[in-house]
């Protein structure tokens, strides 16, 4: 059964974007796989020198999936990944990649010193879906799959009973319905809410029939595999649509494989679902270990002889741990994690958390210069294995996601409200928060669903005790469900998807309920949403969106971090000895490696390497491996050398991702 | 002196040729030797030969270093297709270490064939059942292990290079044969500060000094030199990705665990395993041999998965304990609980996703090398790091008067470039973890017994129609028996919790009738039975181990009816009846 996917994140309170109603669109119409496989051959051969094409995989449904290369430097400069369309069900994401790779080849900046590496679609066997009739969303890959694990597969798909091209949904009368029409908007459904006297009066069902005759309507869909969540970060087994494993289908293998193969990718940039930019990563998850508690199981603590009965800081046992390594092996978060079997990240870390919100606020500052300020949904999250979380968790790089469009939000009429919001509540003061006030205060839980248990007073209480910061509880309402809205009204996005449909769609994103004769079902009614009319915008939008939101993919691409000797410095110590130091520095803004990509080692160091004629190095090594520089940040490297002649000493500064620099300084004589 | 010195470097050359050498390889084959990689495919080549009706011989790709990784698939055409009897599946060797883990695959494949019309229970479980036997998994390790000097525990993982030291280098400083007899020992220095002394109970071992005694070694760790140069000995060795933590499920990455590889299935003969196996649906029990310890493995590996369903545990425990006789010593336990958690290991992928019965076999238990009669356990007296234990002692004895001290290299001095006047000494690759060859063939013997006990509890499923009878007008109850002679059910109960696949397939169809109503008979003498309301002539189903199920159907017309059992892994049956 197929529900239009319903997005319940808290309203995004921050001016964002809606569309400009601009009409001239270059694009005519979304591509379907086979057109962008033939747009990508024409930017190939109209930049020949540029850019390369690369096949990545074939589709179980027969189909190619390509990489566009672009770049005249290959692997000696650092690269972006950007992948798009993960799920085949966002056609802005391939025009946005498409979009994206005409605009790097266009300009110079973006091309001279990266290489890039975009594959605008995927999941192409779930695209081409997007172009044929009847019109349903699955992001499933052609791999035939047998979802009811009956004796057929693929043996009950949806049947477009109306015939007009799209499948929605059909609502029968029946005794065991729950459902009833949203007042005031009787082609919205809701719950019935048995608590409050309700009786459901609909049963809701995908449009079709029982073509197996089991009971059942449209329960085996062909559709295999969303190449979205078969990656191995929070892989889910048997999980709907995720494969049978990380990396089963071509078209997840090939990208694992790839991004392994390639050291020098530094960002990724992901087309899809969901946008980084306005919505960070969130944490939240349950199982991430606390590095500032951490609890030793009891037979390693025993070995190592330290108290099992209390938690260590990452760094207490870092410090009680050294001694015992092997020499030369450095006790760090990674081997400690794993020593102790703390298991996988499960949330971002928060070192990595500043860049996220830093960049998130720049990118909203831009939209508000480029003049957006209706607000719309937030976007959604990343499923369990999607392609986003593999690049952040196990290549440790920075990753950033963008979906271009997202439903607006319909105007409300204003109510009285506190004026406060989670945000704006994070970056007040303890005495600001008490200048509020009781009622203002008491206004802003009410809005924001909090338990009974807190009370404006019992919080101000505890803000003046010192027990509470406005910070914290900022952080406790962001982690809350989100207020539920009056739910005779129905779900929010619902009526604000119904809104654009009959303003921007003429209506074409709902199709009004009409009686049908179903052959088992009997008397029903077919309507209900369009697929993709939720997060697909018309196409004469499509233009104007990229246009406002792509430019600031050149933004994003100079913080890479950019490593560098800034200086080099020798001072003779007597008896032929010199003390070397150099200073490393990060001139980017992100730092090299992300804390994720140090706990997973992820990313290879830099490797600084010192050389002279005739030189011996007394302390320090020869070859050292530059690891931890946060962005904007310097490191100090000390080495003594001996040299019985006058000669220069060469430092050299290696990385795929971060670049090269060399020094050279002369001592001796 | 030198003369004995001389004498005593030609035995033990000689030793290693009769070791790992030989022979040419003939079926039936001999089982007091180690073979190597190409003699392993020798071995195969030549079971493949001797028995081309029974056996096929294939690749099943390659790993990092183009080995090839070669399949034996043992079936008897004479009693059907394989995939239309139950799969057994055993391999060995995962870790390139491991390598009498080979030799019980394919002493296993000796065993079968040349016992074929000749032991009644051999020549049963080949009838009714299909081998898949791959002795080396890694074949890249066992290669090297053999050709190479090792410790007993190096070359375990896969080929695939690692910078352990992360200096931009790739596997530049492993160890090195310093006295080139084939194998890494221990090295250790004079060092009066030092913090050991000799055991004065056997000098060869080391014992920590009690506070304010004086010392008389410092260890230096394994064999080898600075090789590049950076200050540090042997610290970025070959690999290291293990084999055993590079599968499809509940895989995690490298600081969860150590040797995980990039993502699942890195592997490339890892992969073709993977694939090979799911293109063999009909596997219902796997065997993956390992050493060592002594112990027969099950899943879960890591507790976050959950316990088993009772239905697979009961499965387990049936085979398990009855497997700890077969193999006196082996203790029965739980992967997770008993050893240590594990994540994409394979009997976790196999258990999950070729939905299988998964065994690990951990060959050999060095407590059976003792010279004091007794076999003791370990665990009992485990010693703190770097003190001899009282079974290090016997240990010793025994290789000095049972094996004429062939597998402990006494300390020897050598000059080391780095540190000067060193000693090199220890137990060598072919020690600690391999029996030695006299003993192998108790062990093989012993280990594809408890394989064969296993392959004969595999679902045997038969089918009884035992009623058909009249109702009333043309109407006829049809009631219908799936008996299973085996330990093992058609289908495991993990299987049916995950909905892995479609689950076995009971159906009846006749073109002059109509099945009106069907289900499960849960109680034949009160006629109570579970109808399934729609398509009730497909009933999908398990029959348990040791154990049946019955089906009720009714069904409307005349004539012949088929009744059908189709399952991937307990083969099918159909049967014929007429309603009259």
């Amino acid at each position: 059964m197929i529900k239009l996917p319903v997005m319940r994140g808290m309203m995004l309170l921050v001016a964002t974007l809606l569309m400009a109603p601009v009409p001239a669109s270059a694009i005519e119409k979304y591509s379907d796989p086979a057109a962008v496989n033939r747009r990508i051959e024409q930017l190939r051969q109209a930049n020949s020198q540029l850019v390369r094409v690369q096949k990545m995989a074939v589709t179980p449904g027969g189909r190619e999936m390509l990489m566009i290369e672009i770049g005249s430097r290959g692997t000696s400069v650092p690269a972006v990944l950007v992948g798009a369309n993960m799920t085949g069900l966002s056609p802005v994401a391939t025009e946005a990649a498409l979009d994206l790779a005409s605009r790097i080849v266009r300009d110079a900046n973006m091309h001279s010193d990266l290489t890039w590496y975009i594959i605008p679609v995927g999941n192409p066997d779930a695209y081409a879906r997007y172009f044929v009739k009847p019109l349903w969303s699955d992001a499933g890959n052609a791999r035939p799959f047998n979802d009811d694990t009956d004796d057929q597969t693929d043996e009950d798909g949806y049947n477009d009973l109306d015939g007009n091209g799209i499948i929605t949904q059909m609502r029968v009368k029946a005794h065991d319905g729950m459902w009833v029409p949203v007042d005031g908007e009787p082609r919205l459904m809701r719950r019935a809410d048995a608590t409050k006297g309700e009786k459901g009066i609909y049963k809701l069902y995908t449009e079709g029939i029982d073509d197996d005759g089991d009971g059942q309507y449209n329960e085996d869909v062909p559709g295999g595999t969303n190449i979205n969540i078969n990656f191995p970060h929070l892989f889910k087994n048997f999980g709907r649509r995720s494969g049978l494993y990380p990396g089963s289908e071509p078209e997840s293998a090939a990208l694992l494989k790839f991004a392994f193969a390639h050291p020098e990718i530094a960002m990724m940039i992901s087309f899809g679902q969901t946008n980084y930019l306005l919505s960070p990563p969130q944490g939240g998850r349950k199982g991430s270990m606390d590095t500032e508690n951490i609890r030793v199981p009891r037979e390693i603590g025993t070995a190592m002889g330290i108290d099992v009965s209390r938690t260590y800081t990452m760094a207490e046992i870092i410090e009680i741990v050294q001694p015992m390594m092997p020499p030369g092996m450095q006790a760090d978060e990674s081997i400690i994690a794993s020593f102790l079997g703390l298991g996988a990240v499960v949330n971002p870390l928060p070192e990595d958390m500043a860049f996220y919100t830093a960049i998130s606020a720049d990118y909203k500052e831009y939209l508000k210069k480029k003049g957006v300020t209706a607000e719309r949904f937030d976007p959604a999250q990343p499923e369990d294995g999607a392609f986003e979380m593999w690049a952040y968790y196990h290549l440790g790089l920075p990753v950033f996601t963008m979906d271009f469009w997202g439903l607006p939000k319909p105007k409300e009429e204003k109510k009285e409200s506190s004026g406060i919001t989670a945000e704006s509540l994070g970056k007040m003061t303890s005495e600001e928060f008490l200048a509020l006030g009781e009622e203002k205060i008491a206004a802003f839980l009410k809005e924001s669903g909090a338990p009974a248990q807190f009370t404006a007073q019992s919080l101000m209480g505890m803000v003046k005790g010192g027990q509470m910061k406005p910070e914290q509880m900022a952080a406790m309402m962001k982690r809350m469900p989100a207020p539920k809205a009056d739910e005779k009204k129905g779900d929010p996005k619902e009526t604000a998807q119904l809104a654009f449909s009959d303003t921007w769609l003429a209506e074409k994103g709902f199709t009004p309920w009409k009686s049908y004769k179903h052959p088992t079902l009997g008397e029903v009614e077919i309507g209900g949403f369009t697929p993709f009319s939720d997060n697909t915008p018309p196409v004469s939008m499509v233009d104007s969106l990229l246009d406002m939101q792509l430019p600031f993919i050149s933004d994003l691409v100079k913080k890479l971090p950019k490593i560098a000797i800034a200086e080099v410095k020798a001072t003779e110590k007597g008896g032929g000895v010199y003390q070397v130091e150099a200073w490393i520095a990060n001139e980017g803004f992100l730092p090299f490696p992300t804390a994720m990509g140090k706990r997973n080692k992820a990313p290879a160091p830099a490797i600084l390497t010192i050389e002279g004629d005739g030189m011996e190095v007394l302390s320090g090594t020869k070859r050292t491996p530059v690891n931890d520089l946060g962005g904007m940040k310097s490191a100090r490297y000390v080495w003594l050398v001996r040299t019985t002649k006058k000669g220069a000493l060469t430092l050299k500064l290696e990385s795929k991702q971060a670049g090269n620099d060399s020094e050279r300084i002369n001592i001796g004589g | 002196m030198e003369r004995k010195k001389v004498f005593l470097i030609s035995v033990l050359a000689v030793m290693a040729v009769m070791l790992t050498q030989a022979q040419e390889v003939k079926v039936p084959l001999r089982f007091d030797y180690y073979y190597s990689y190409e003699k392993m495919n020798e071995a195969l080549k030549a079971l493949n030969t001797a028995y081309p009706a029974f056996t096929k011989l294939e690749e099943v790709g390659r790993c990092e270093e183009g080995r090839a990784l070669m399949a034996l698939t043992i079936n008897n055409p004479k009693t059907g297709e394989p995939f239309s009897k139950t799969g057994v599946y055993v391999d060995g060797n995962i870790h390139g270490n491991e390598i009498q883990a080979g030799e019980v695959c394919l002493y296993l494949a000796n065993r079968l064939l040349t016992n074929y019309g000749k032991i009644a229970e051999i020549t049963e479980v080949v009838d009714r059942n299909v081998f898949y036997i791959i002795p080396v998994v890694n074949v890249d390790g066992r290669a090297h292990f053999f050709a190479d000097a090792n410790t007993p525990s190096t070359n375990r993982g896969l080929r695939i290079p690692i910078d352990d030291d992360r200096d931009g280098l790739y596997d530049e400083d492993g160890p090195d044969d310093i006295d080139g007899d084939g194998s890494i020992t221990n090295m250790r220095i004079r060092d009066t500060l030092g913090r050991l002394k000799s055991d004065p109970s056997d000098p060869r071992l080391m014992i920590s000094v009690k506070p304010g005694e004086k010392g008389e070694w410092t260890r230096l760790g394994q064999e080898g030199i600075d090789n590049d140069g950076d200050g540090l000995v042997n610290e970025d060795g070959e690999g290291y990705v293990d084999g055993n933590r590079n599968w499809g499920f509940n895989w995690n990455p490298n600081y969860v665990q150590r040797g995980a590889g990039n993502y699942p299935f890195e592997g490339t003969g890892i992969k073709a395993i993977a694939e090979w196996m799911l293109a063999r649906p009909n596997i219902i029990l796997v065997f993956a041999f390992h050493n060592n310890g002594g112990m027969y493995l099950r899943g879960p590996s890591f507790k976050a998965a959950g316990e088993l369903p009772q239905g697979d545990i009961s499965v387990y425990d049936y085979l398990g304990l009855n497997m700890e006789k077969i193999v006196p010593g082996y203790e029965y336990l739980i992967s997770w609980k008993d050893l240590y958690a594990t994540y994409g290991d394979f009997t976790d992928f196999t258990n999950n996703l070729v939905g299988s019965y998964s065994l690990v076999g951990e060959l050999y238990q060095p407590e059976t090398e003792t010279y004091d009669g007794t076999l003791k356990r370990t665990s009992e007296e485990r010693s703190r790091f770097g003190e001899a234990s009282e079974s290090e002692r016997q240990r010793l004895l025994f290789d000095d008067n049972v094996n004429q001290g062939e597998l402990f290299r006494e300390w020897k001095t050598h000059k080391h470039p780095l540190y000067g006047d060193i000693e090199i000494g220890g137990w060598t690759k072919m020690s600690s973890r391999l029996p030695h060859p006299f003993m192998l063939q108790d062990l093989v013997h012993r280990n594809a017994s408890s394989v064969i006990f296993a392959a004969r509890q595999t679902p045997e499923v038969t089918m009884d129609v035992f009623e058909v009878k009249k109702v009333g007008g043309d109407l006829w109850s049809v009631r219908v028996r799936l008996v299973n002679k085996g330990a093992i059910p058609s289908v495991t109960y993990q299987t049916i919790k995950n909905k892995l696949y479609p689950i076995d397939k009971l159906s009846v169809a006749g073109s002059s009738a109509k099945v009106v109503a069907g289900g499960v008979l849960t109680d034949a003498w009160m006629n109570l039975v579970n109808y399934k309301e729609f398509r009730p002539e497909v009933q999908m189903c398990q029959v348990p181990g040791f154990g049946k199920i019955e089906y009720q159907f009714l069904v409307s017309g005349k004539g012949d009816i088929e009744i059908k059992y189709e399952s991937r892994k307990a083969g099918s049956i159909s049967k014929t009846v007429a309603l009259k």
